[in-house]
């Protein structure tokens, strides 16, 4: 009864205090302020890498923390994202050609594509990268498949160097070194998974397309008539990785969409790399040429088999090792990037010899 | 019902709807704002929390496992922001108060002032039902959908509240 009476007089007064007139929320105008989450929004924030941005960074925590890492797994999850950044979408703001082009390749199932991977010195113009001899100016073919994964091959004079295998239905990937025997593996967890599927095809044009860009007008390659844009640094591309582990300074691409196929015909593209642990210390320029062989042809299930070949061992940091200028090693594992004492024990048995 | 709107409208707004998660944010934008002013002080900084909380729940949409009790959800992240504003504002605040005070200078000030410290001597969760009863009118189920409580939990926290707030304003001599 008290509580009914003090109801009388308290809820007008409180109505009187707090009541406000119902305000009609205006999402034009929030958009206008919060800019990124618009763009979030009409990119579709399950495909979104914003969100996903720090997941490159648990990921390495997860690699370099955990008590069972092996540096094979590291390297194999840097290739795997090497593999899949390549410029393999295409730019662009959304305009008749492009909605048309994103939404066909997220149709598409499977691809072939081929192409070539060169790594070069930065400054030095046109110098190829050699590892032990190799030269690395790779032919490249990749298969991409929606169900099954993504392979990609990379040969020197027809030789078979590298394949490296992300099977998405088993959530593996697998690197194969062939000349040397050698193999690094890995299995994915939800997390990785989920940004390895922010990396597919699909994902990358996404990226691509919150990056700046122009139009570069009409060609034709091989009799078909193509349309060119070029595209530059995404700051998602270069946000991607901790600096000392892969220093992704810029990307600069080309991708030329066929007008009637309204997909990608040929895509190149430009990667520079600072001074990393995965670029073993150097400064480096990675020209990618990818040039769409095949849409939605059906592909063997073994292309995407994750086995090792038998007398394959895995290869581990030293492997790596004597590949990283001496210069570096120390500031690397200073960094925390490879053991200090590795380091300093194999300097130490290196003076003994 | 409404959970399975919402859920709708989640999943579309995941899936490149902007639309979607604009209609979230009219259905919600008051309730937030009821939200954040009963944690800040001044209703157009009530008014930056909600949007500021808007745009928060649109970064991690994606991480919202039960889209149907996107309700709660933002109005969890709503308190959150306002509570880092209310933090932010006394850092900066607090020296200039020290100087001036804040004494009431006319009869209706000091009604406003008694008020106002009624509502403050609130828990928060008590505090919170009231605005959002008070603000705009919303009715036991909105409140309880946008806090995740039963309309029961609802009626017995406005009860217990305005208990509260007709005790102290009596006993401060409240002019009714």
């Amino acid at each position: 009864m008290k509580q009914e009476n003090d109801n009388q007089w308290l809820d007008p007064v409180l109505e009187q205090y707090i009541h406000r007139e119902p305000e009609q929320f205006d999402f034009d105008k929030w958009a206008e302020n919060y800019p990124e989450e618009a763009r979030m929004l009409r990119n579709g924030i399950e495909h979104s890498s914003r969100s996903e941005k720090t997941k490159p960074y648990k990921i390495w925590r997860f690699i370099m923390e955990s008590k069972v890492t092996r540096y094979s797994a590291a390297a194999v999850i840097v290739l795997a994202m090497a593999v899949l950044l390549s410029p393999f979408g295409t730019p662009g703001n959304g305009g008749v050609v492009l909605a048309d082009v994103q939404q066909k390749i997220a149709d598409t199932e499977t691809m072939i594509i081929r192409g070539t991977k060169t790594f070069m010195r930065t400054g030095k113009d046109d110098e190829v990268i050699e590892i032990n001899g190799l030269r690395c100016e790779f032919d490249l073919v990749k298969y991409s498949s929606k169900q099954l994964g993504l392979v990609e091959e990379g040969s020197v004079d027809g030789k078979l160097i590298y394949r490296i295998t992300f099977n998405r239905p088993k959530r593996q990937a697998v690197l194969v070194l062939p000349p040397w025997k050698k193999y690094g593996a890995m299995a994915a967890t939800d997390e990785q998974m989920r940004l390895m599927e922010n990396l597919s095809p699909e994902g990358i044009i996404n990226m691509l397309l919150a990056g700046d860009h122009k139009k570069l007008g009409r060609d034709k390659i091989d009799g078909v008539e193509v349309e060119g844009f070029e595209f530059q640094q995404p700051d998602l591309f270069v946000e991607l990785f901790p600096k000392p582990i892969f220093d992704i300074q810029t990307l600069e691409g080309r991708a030329w969409i066929g007008i009637e196929e309204q997909l990608p015909i040929w895509v190149e593209g430009d990667f520079f790399f600072g001074k990393s642990l995965l670029t073993l210390f150097n400064e480096v320029r990675l020209h990618e040429v990818n040039v769409v062989d095949k849409y939605d042809v059906e592909l063997d299930d073994r292309i995407f088999d994750t086995d090792v070949p038998e007398g394959y061992t895995e290869f581990g940091l030293s492997d790596i090792l004597p590949f990283i200028p001496t210069e570096a090693k120390a500031g690397a594992a200073a960094m925390g990037i490879i053991p200090a004492g590795l380091v300093f024990w194999r300097r130490r048995r290196k003076k003994k010899l | 019902m409404r959970d399975l709107e919402d859920q709708i409208l989640v999943q579309r707004a995941l899936q490149a709807d902007p639309e979607s998660f604009g209609e979230l944010c009219r259905r919600y934008y008051d309730s937030l704002v009821a939200i954040a002013n009963s944690i800040l002080p001044d209703h157009q900084l009530a008014e930056d929390a909600a949007q500021e909380a808007l745009a928060a729940a649109c970064r991690d949409l994606a991480k919202l496992k039960k889209p149907e009790r996107f309700g709660p959800w933002i109005g969890a992240i709503c308190r959150n922001v306002a509570r880092d504003m209310l933090r932010q504002l006394r850092k900066h605040q607090e020296p200039v108060e020290a100087h001036t005070g804040n004494q009431p200078d006319c009869e209706e000030d000091e009604r406003e002032a008694i008020l106002d410290q009624a509502l403050q001597q609130l828990p928060q969760h008590l505090r919170e039902v009231i605005y959002l009863r008070f603000y705009n009118e919303m009715s036991y189920e909105q409140i309880a959908k946008v806090l995740g409580a039963t309309e029961q939990m609802i009626d017995g926290r406005i009860r217990r509240a305005k208990k509260k707030i007709a005790v102290y304003l009596k006993r401060k001599g409240f002019r009714r």
